[in-house]
């Protein structure tokens, strides 16, 4: 993982283009993140809200059957009247979406026409109409519950993806992009360095063979002028006691030589 | 009705009905019943009874609608040895009570019929004591006109149709209100020909037909509450007969709420207590509510008057008291298997109890 880097030519361009990435790597991570968390947070309340509706769904449901247990018993079997004269529904389920950090959650609204509540209120007329009623009211309330369940599921199961999904974006910037990034900015670094380091070098390298090549010109010169300086500055008594330690004083005067070559240069 | 000659024509069947009233589940046996904790401890229980034979070859899981069908079976298979051993003019008396379950099942028919259902999967639905020859060709007519014009008039209900209602009148009225028009006529009916049975029937059936007379009435006023019914319709369909028929039957016709209900029945001593306990808001009812509904006092009430019949000996009445006795009977034991089979054993001991 530490080696993998984009594959970007390192020039100082790609360095800043690189670090703007970063910036906006990390701008988005933290976005993501801040979004994830609040996902999770309206999660956990949906999550909250389902383990209630579902303990009272339980007990709403066994409620609704048993008033229809009760229906049985004081009216007989009436299903079919019911089912025949319902004409219309009394009962609509609209949906709508409800936008949770950029997440289309769908809820579902429930939508009941009173005025229509009827169609069967003449069913048990001559008995049991009360009881039918009432298993109608409490059924009502059984299927609202079960409306609302529905929509807190459906967010529940949508919002599970989609936490998932941003985590996995939040993980895959914080553990893969980003230590990308980082890396190519290291190695361009770092190549960058080389090259500093070569051209350093080769400056060096190359003012060292202008010296070199300077001093061998200064010497070259030395050696055209030296006939001449000794022919004009050396006396001739002088002349043969040099020749005795030729070899000694050769070194001193090549010193003295450069040193006055130098002056002359510069 | 002479009691020298009774014993020729009616004796045997009074014999077995009597036998069948001992066969009644009683309370022992009740507190029994609502001490199982599963279906298959109530099949066990039910295995002392008469419903025995009937319950044996159910597969173990039993729900309660087979339940209620297989004790409904049991029913049936003993009204109809009755009437099969009967003769005139028990028969006819047989007869009439079957005409109540006839008209639910034509009325079940009709509804399919104006919806445009095929009527033949209803006949199964239908109460097999409401099974009259005629009943298959019902299915046959296609429109409500043909139903009516063709085969309602010769089925046993003919006559109430024809006083009661048109043609017309079928396709317009709401299905609930030819219901309850029908069984005012049959009541109406009934309750004339029991008067000319002679007494003693004719005083015992009076005071049960009077009774469930009073109870349709104050059924209809109370269900009719808030609903598109007018008044004008309300008091066509109480049964012209009963105690509260005609004074109170006027005055009911009116009342808007529970509370003036309350305030006519004051008068009546057998009413009076009965609704007083009952609360104001129609929501009151159930059989699962803490004190008993109107519905469950009531019950109680014919459950008393079906037993009463069976303290006087030489009359018909008891046929019908056996019949609306073992009806509460089915509805106690599908009631506790509700109870058992949904886990509400706090409500398993709101039935009403017979013996």
């Amino acid at each position: 993982m530490a080696a993998v880097r984009d594959n970007v030519f390192p020039t100082r361009m790609n360095l800043t283009m690189t670090k703007t990435r970063l910036k906006g790597a990390q701008t988005g991570h933290s976005l993501l993140k801040r979004k994830s968390e609040a996902l999770t947070t309206r999660f956990r309340v949906i999550v909250r809200k389902i383990e209630d509706a579902k303990l009272k769904m339980g007990k709403v449901m066994q409620n609704a059957s048993f008033s229809l247990a009760e229906v049985a018993y004081i009216t007989g079997d009436i299903s079919y009247q019911v089912r025949e004269s319902a004409k219309h529904a009394t009962f609509k389920v609209s949906a709508k979406q409800e936008n949770v950090s950029g997440v289309l959650l769908p809820a579902f609204e429930k939508d009941t026409q009173q005025a229509a509540g009827g169609q069967f209120e003449l069913t048990g007329l001559g008995r049991g109409g009360q009881q039918i009623q009432k298993a109608r009211a409490v059924y009502m309330k059984a299927v609202e519950m079960l409306v609302e369940l529905a929509s807190l599921q459906t967010a529940f199961v949508i919002l599970d993806e989609v936490i998932k999904l941003t985590n996995r974006r939040v993980n895959a910037i914080e553990y893969v992009i980003i230590p990308r990034i980082e890396n190519t900015i290291s190695y361009i670094n770092s190549e960058l360095d080389e090259q500093d380091r070569e051209e350093f070098y080769r400056l060096k390298k190359i003012q060292g063979k202008k010296k070199e090549r300077a001093a061998n010109a200064q010497r070259e010169l030395d050696e055209i002028a030296k006939p001449t300086i000794n022919d004009g500055s050396l006396h001739p008594d002088f002349a043969g006691d040099f020749t005795s330690a030729e070899s000694s004083s050769a070194g001193v005067r090549d010193i003295l030589a450069e040193q006055v070559d130098e002056d002359i240069i510069f | 009705m002479n009691e020298i000659y009774f014993n020729a024509d009616a004796g045997y069947l009074e014999g077995i009905v009597r036998g069948y009233r001992d066969g009644l589940i009683t309370l022992p046996q009740y507190l029994n019943l609502t001490q199982c904790e599963t279906m298959d401890d109530l099949k066990l229980q039910l295995a002392t009874t008469d419903y025995a034979s009937f319950l044996q070859n159910e597969p173990s899981p039993m729900s309660t609608s087979t339940l209620s069908a297989r004790c409904t079976d049991a029913l049936v298979a003993e009204f109809q040895y009755l009437q099969q051993n009967a003769a005139e003019p028990i028969s006819k008396f047989l007869d009439f009570i079957t005409y109540g379950f006839m008209i639910d099942n034509v009325i079940l028919l009709i509804t399919g019929t104006l919806h445009e259902r095929d009527t033949h999967d209803l006949l199964e639905k239908c109460h097999p004591l409401g099974f009259f020859d005629t009943m298959p060709a019902l299915c046959v007519a296609t429109t409500v006109q043909d139903l009516y014009s063709t085969v309602l008039v010769d089925s046993p209900l003919a006559g109430y149709f024809r006083e009661c209602l048109s043609a017309e009148d079928l396709n317009e009225l709401n299905i609930e209100i030819i219901r309850n028009t029908l069984h005012k006529a049959y009541l109406e009916d009934f309750y004339t020909y029991c008067q000319g049975l002679g007494e003693p029937t004719a005083s015992i059936m009076a005071e049960i037909l009077m009774f469930e007379a009073d109870r349709r009435t104050v059924n209809i006023t109370i269900n009719s509450f808030g609903t598109e019914l007018s008044k004008d319709d309300r008091a066509k369909l109480y049964p012209r007969l009963g105690s509260m028929y005609p004074e109170a039957q006027t005055r009911l016709a009116r009342v808007d709420d529970m509370d003036q209900v309350k305030a006519i029945l004051e008068q009546y001593g057998d009413y009076k207590t009965m609704l007083s306990g009952v609360g104001t808001g129609a929501s009151s009812g159930g059989a699962g509510g803490d004190d008993m509904s109107l519905e469950d006092r009531f019950f109680a009430r014919e459950v008393q008057l079906n037993k009463d019949s069976f303290e006087q000996q030489f009359h018909y009445g008891v046929f019908y008291s056996w019949l609306r006795l073992k009806e509460q009977e089915i509805r106690n034991v599908v009631w506790v298997a509700e109870c058992i089979s949904q886990q509400q054993k706090d409500k398993i001991n709101n039935y009403t109890p017979i013996y």
